[in-house]
């Protein structure tokens, strides 16, 4: 049961409430370039939300085993040449990030061609976008987030498991192509707006973003609600949203 | 001796993600390889790449997978043209069939001061808004002018001359934009058969009192051109010509009806005529004291 | 055109072709660590040890470079260097290193890097490349520390964390929450588009 609720409120977080594009902003770049149409935003959203998926699989699977400090793998290569407390100390860790790039880079590639052969409908609509994703930040963004919650948490009960890494993929992936279907309808809007000329184009669609990020503030505090509201498993009933917070979250 | 054991282990963790990256990337190529065939590529050198959409397809390289794959005809690039056409022909070695170039005809003649009971509008400055406001002007059939269709155009080719879409066919390639932007669906694309082929200018189908009421120059649906060549049939109070049976070497009676016309409205339209463009020409120099107004653009035949 | 050269480059970096506001790159990060000044600055001395080395880098190997395999190196080389300024932060500037979190890292897909590797890097030698980087980084920098003045102080009245305004200041506290962010960036951009027009409007009168 708490682990239900746990997966539930990493889904909540991940696709509304710290919103990958509103709270971390991360994958700005095909929000402000990709969205001035909907299928196109749509199909981006879908490739996006689809490599996260598999980039997430492999990072947490190689952090796990190999990367993170105290990884089975590498205690137990480690430990033919050294004694069990030194080999306590052999970190990999280091290597995360060229790990993590390299695997996008190469289910980027590999996605790219499975598709083709087999999808070739899908790939029509979301395969243009597939190139562009290796450098989107967001995909990095939630390796980095699955290797905060096993590098560095000494409690082995607190590690997430792959079931907690693919949740925060998936969500965060909808809420990524929720965040940007939105932005692409507004703007498709904007289009027959008489905008001040200085501020058409980019600056104005930062202007609404604010906006829609000042509406998924709303959203903040609904997981601790929800949290109470759920702990006491009798008491099942929608926690109200509470007040945003008055201090800054540190990003 | 840890360091050691850690730069092993990670050049060997290195090592051993790449050599697996690649077999998996290099096994996939093999495995999902899509044969392509190399046909498409040289259709698509072939194809002008604008990507307008004229041929019915999304863009140049979808139409040259449709000529490949589908054995689509070659002769569908409007902008390609004779000699595109035939280069596809060439690579797909199919005869090139002889490609009618269409072109847009506007149907309706009215410059601001034919149309009456215009109404000053302040509404969003396109046609397709103003197309769902009742009451911008008295013909509902007729242009608007905004110039949805100038702004559809990639190739600078129509424009809103006086109040009204004017097709520049100096430019125009045929590939049907302005005719899908104009809400009032005043904008057909017909067979030049010639250089310069014979259109009907209005596109009203009220009868011929309400016409008037709203129009200086709209067709009323007299059924003289019916009367006179077999060409027109009146349907609606508005004649229609028979493109298949066109033929622009025996226009006797088409241009007989076009003279008898009390409204003026089949115009000949096209590239302009050489009479049209010496006319331009004489307009141009500057040392014509006396201007013959017999020569002007407007009092050609020219209308279109 | 010809390639430009050193000198120009470094120029061009700083404002023509400021890699924010001319070019919208790396927005991310823009708009990320841009709620205080200290940590602009921060962010913005990782990215000129990572442009730097990555460029010099890249231009030392650029002979070597195959076509399809270009991204790849470039951003492998980047992530090398990430990790060591990653490292640095956090063995000097520990409180910086974890304010930062994971916006250090992800210089590794920060678009103004590859492009800078992939614009200049590859085709010119070391200097250039060296002075390129200096120039967008500097103008990268230059970027958020105009973007955190303005949030950090009408968000919290402050700049360093020294008390600027009035104590009596309501502090803006949006400013430095997330939609802030969007906001502030949007109308200064729309800002530097008026100037430059004005500009551009006075240069042909």
């Amino acid at each position: 049961m708490t682990y239900l609720i746990d997966i539930l409120l990493i889904a909540l977080g991940a696709a509304l409430i710290n919103n990958f594009i509103f709270y971390y902003f991360v994958g700005i770049c095909p929000f402000i370039g990709v969205s001035r149409r909907v299928e196109m935003a749509f199909g981006m959203g879908c490739a996006v939300t689809f490599v996260m998926t598999i980039a997430a699989a492999i990072s947490w699977t190689m952090t796990r085993f190999v990367l993170m400090p105290g990884a089975p793998l590498t205690q137990w290569i480690a430990g033919w040449w050294l004694d069990p407390q030194t080999a306590a100390g052999v970190d990999l860790s280091i290597l995360s990030y060229i790990v993590y790039i390299f695997a996008i880079a190469a289910s980027v590639q590999f996605v790219e061609m499975y598709l083709r052969r087999f999808f070739p409908l899908l790939y029509r609509s979301f395969g243009v976008f597939l190139p562009l994703i290796t450098t989107n930040c967001a995909i990095l963004f939630a390796c980095l987030t699955i290797m905060s919650r096993l590098v560095g948490v000494d409690d082995p009960a607190a590690r997430w498991d792959l079931g907690q890494a693919l949740v925060l993929a998936i969500f965060g992936g909808l809420g990524f192509t929720l965040a940007i279907v939105i932005m692409a309808g507004i703007r498709e809007e904007l289009e027959a707006c008489d905008v001040p000329t200085p501020f058409r184009g980019a600056p104005i669609a930062l202007i609404v973003g604010g906006i829609l990020a000042m509406a998924f503030m709303g959203f903040t505090g609904v997981d601790n609600g929800l949290k109470t509201a759920l702990t006491p498993p009798a008491v099942v009933a929608q926690a109200p949203p509470t007040e945003p917070p008055s201090g800054a979250p540190t990003p | 001796m840890i360091i050691w054991v850690t730069i092993g282990l990670s050049v060997t963790a290195m090592g051993i993600l790449a050599v697996f990256f690649t077999a998996v990337l290099g096994w996939a190529n093999r495995a999902f390889h899509v044969p392509v065939d190399p046909r498409i590529e040289a259709c698509v050198e072939a194809l002008p790449g604008a990507n307008c959409g004229g041929c019915g397809f999304v863009g140049c390289r979808e139409y040259a997978a449709a000529v490949v794959c589908d054995a689509e005809p070659v002769d569908r690039c409007v902008v390609g043209g004779q000699a595109c056409a035939e280069a596809l022909a060439a690579i797909m070695g199919v005869d090139p069939t002889p490609s009618l170039p269409y072109r847009p005809v506007v149907h309706c003649g009215a410059h601001t001061a034919d149309r009456l009971l215009r109404a000053p509008y302040h509404g969003e400055p396109t046609c397709a808004a103003a197309n769902l406001v009742n009451g911008v002007q008295g013909c509902t059939y007729g242009c608007l002018g905004f110039g949805d269709c100038q702004r559809a155009c990639q190739f600078d080719a129509i424009h809103v001359i006086d109040g009204l879409a004017t097709v520049d066919y100096t430019r125009c390639v045929g590939c049907g934009a302005c005719a899908r932007a104009c809400p009032r669906n005043i904008i057909t694309m017909a067979p030049f058969k010639a250089e310069r082929i014979l259109a009907v200018a209005c596109s009203n189908k009220d009868s011929g009192k309400d016409v008037q009421r709203v129009c200086k120059v709209g067709c009323i649906g007299c059924k003289t051109c019916q009367r006179t060549c077999s060409l027109f049939t009146v349907k609606d109070n508005l004649p229609s010509i028979d493109y298949d049976a066109y033929c622009p070497d025996d226009l006797g009676d088409a241009i007989r009806a076009m003279e008898k016309c009390p409204r003026h409205r089949i115009v000949v339209v096209g590239k302009p005529s050489a009479k049209d463009l010496a006319a331009l020409g004489d307009e141009a120099l500057p040392d014509v004291v006396t201007p013959d107004f017999k020569t002007t653009v407007d009092d050609t035949e020219w209308r279109g | 055109m010809s390639t430009p050269s050193a000198g120009q480059r470094f120029i061009r970096g700083i404002l023509p072709e400021n890699p924010v506001y001319r070019q919208m790159l790396g927005l991310c990060a823009t708009l990320a660590v841009t709620n205080n000044l200290k940590s602009a600055v921060t962010m913005g001395a990782a990215v000129l040890f990572v442009l730097v080395c990555a460029n010099l880098m890249v231009s030392l190997i650029r002979h070597l470079l195959t076509p399809h395999l270009r991204i790849v190196i470039f951003t492998l080389t980047i992530a090398t260097f990430v990790t060591v300024a990653d490292r640095l932060l956090a063995a000097f500037l520990y409180p910086m290193s974890k304010a930062l979190g994971p916006y250090i890292p992800l210089i590794i897909v920060n678009c103004i890097i590859i492009c800078r590797c992939e614009v200049c890097a590859a085709k010119q030698g070391p200097l250039t490349a060296v002075a390129d980087a200096l120039g967008q980084s500097i103008g990268f920098t230059l970027a958020l520390v105009s973007l955190a003045a303005v949030r950090e102080i009408l968000g919290t009245g402050m700049w360093f964390g020294f008390r600027v305004l009035p104590a009596a200041w309501p502090d803006w506290v949006i400013m430095v929450l997330p939609p802030g962010a969007f906001l502030t960036f949007g109308l200064l951009l729309g800002l530097t588009n008026w100037i430059s027009a004005q500009r551009a409007g006075k240069e042909e009168a």
